[in-house]
């Protein structure tokens, strides 16, 4: 394949990408928002549009910008494919983000390239449907499972698989940019130690830190690439 | 009937497995057609497929933690929902807050099988729902525009390139210090003048474990090249880090 043919073949299977991404999606929500009105339809009982608006008000607040947010940060880190799967198959944070960015580090391509784009749905991919399936197993398996995952003993561990998950992601990180690490880190730590009522909002205060070290990032490189025109 | 027997009747399951299902397709569709992508344009087989065996063993732990999810809803809300919401849009940390708000709009004192009546449930679930659902819209309405204008034209696989990489690196530890932080104030708190100790140590304990496994599966695929290592060094690290939580636990 020659470069003109590789880049219609890829201008190709990214417009489809949108086609396919678009479909699904739109498919999903009518689906997801429809549910609960079948199974009202099997319970013999619709749902409550009076409880709904104030329930929905009650969330909205909170989720709508939360959503936002993660629309505007997470589709630049999973490309298009990774975002149109990641979106509907959830758990961003805890799984999708982590497990495409270890699959780029692992692959060793670069973000908003093809092969990073990829790579991207190939990992988000694969990752949802171990999850569809461990979920698919743990339901069929539910009564001889319960009492092992419920078990007092290991609920420590299950309470801090988030902490597990971004220990092991630390190292790696950090140690690609650890001039970055200390200046979020001292903010968001005197922050919540000082605040610790902002503990419950550090899904929004994450765009703060994520700022201070873009930001950090982006003035080193201006002085290196200052430094480096003197230099010349 | 008793409410929950309804909650777990089989409409209930072939709804949500029907739409499970429907999202398990297109993830296969997705996932064959960025391989095939992979191969047309010249990308290294074997990459492509470390690509999904470390996926898989990435999410095998996460994906129990989501588990215990379903389980922990399954008490009041019956197995099918939360199976349906934490495989479609859902996340762990959102359904169970959202669903104690709904189910406290309903008029229920909390989420509790008790009071759980079928119109409280069909309305509990169209607020999980609905609630979570933007991000999925905001990709359907402008996924395509947004993505176009971050696309970078040039391809390859070389390290060290454009301000986009470092970002995402910066962004990325950005995530995982606020996260940290937040840690160490659950720890640590400035509380009427002084420092207040609140014995949630368990975080930090896993976080740091985690970390140091990581670091030493570092050095045993970098020093020691052994590179298959790599594929299991954040599931290994993470139970190292589960591992440890659990004996301090017991020990404290």
């Amino acid at each position: 394949m020659n470069e003109q043919q590789r880049n219609e073949y890829l201008e190709k299977y990214n417009n489809r990408t949108h086609l396919f991404g678009r479909i699904g999606l739109l498919l999903g929500i009518v689906m997801l928002v429809g549910s609960p009105f079948l199974m009202g339809l099997s319970l013999d009982a619709m749902p409550d549009l009076s409880a709904f608006g104030k329930g929905f008000a009650q969330i909205a607040i909170i989720y709508i910008p939360s959503c936002i947010v993660e629309f505007l940060i997470y589709t630049p880190m999973l490309g298009a494919g990774g975002s149109y799967l990641g979106f509907i198959t959830g758990n961003m944070i805890n799984m999708k983000i982590p497990c495409a960015l270890n699959a780029r580090d692992i692959a060793g391509t670069e973000a908003g390239t093809t092969e990073n784009e990829i790579v991207s749905t190939l990992s988000i991919a694969a990752s949802s449907l171990v999850t569809t399936v461990v979920i698919a197993l743990g339901v069929l398996l539910m009564i001889p499972l319960r009492p092992v995952l419920e078990a007092e003993v290991l609920q420590p561990a299950f309470d801090n698989v988030v902490p597990a998950l971004f220990g092991a992601m630390a190292i790696k990180y950090f140690r690609k940019g650890k001039e970055l690490v200390a200046i979020p880190l001292v903010v968001m730590t005197l922050l919540f130690v000082f605040v610790p009522s902002l503990i419950s909002n550090v899904g929004f205060l994450m765009i703060l830190s994520g700022a201070i070290a873009i930001a950090h990032a982006w003035i080193r490189m201006r002085k290196t690439q200052k430094k480096e025109a003197g230099e010349a | 009937m008793e409410v929950l027997d309804q909650l777990n009747s089989t409409p209930l399951y072939l709804i949500s497995g029907g739409i499970i299902l429907f999202v398990v397709a297109m993830s296969l569709f997705f996932l064959i057609r960025a391989y095939r992508a992979g191969i047309a344009i010249g990308m290294d087989r074997t990459k492509l497929k470390r690509t999904v065996t470390s996926s898989i063993t990435f999410s095998i732990l996460p994906s129990i933690s989501i588990l215990l999810g379903v389980i922990a809803l399954s008490g009041s809300l019956g197995i099918p929902l939360p199976w349906l919401r934490l495989s479609v849009i859902g996340a762990l940390h959102y359904e169970t807050s959202v669903a104690d708000i709904a189910a406290r709009n309903t008029g229920l004192d909390s989420l509790n099988a008790e009071q759980m009546t079928p119109t409280a449930f069909t309305t509990i679930a169209l607020l999980m729902s609905v609630g979570i659902i933007w991000g999925v819209v905001c990709m359907a309405l402008f996924g395509k525009t947004y993505t176009r204008k971050l696309q970078k034209k040039k391809t390859g696989t070389k390290k060290g390139g454009g301000f986009g990489d470092l970002a995402m690196t910066a962004m990325f530890i950005g995530l995982i210090t606020a996260y940290i932080g937040s840690f160490i104030g659950q720890l640590v708190q400035f509380q009427n003048g002084s420092f207040v100790i609140t014995g949630q140590y368990l975080q930090l304990v896993t976080l740091v474990f985690a970390a140091g496994a990581m670091a030493v599966f570092i050095y045993f695929t970098e020093k020691k090249k052994l590179a298959w290592l790599e594929n299991f060094s954040i599931a290994g690290s993470m139970l190292v880090g589960m591992a440890a939580s659990v004996f301090s636990n017991m020990i404290f």
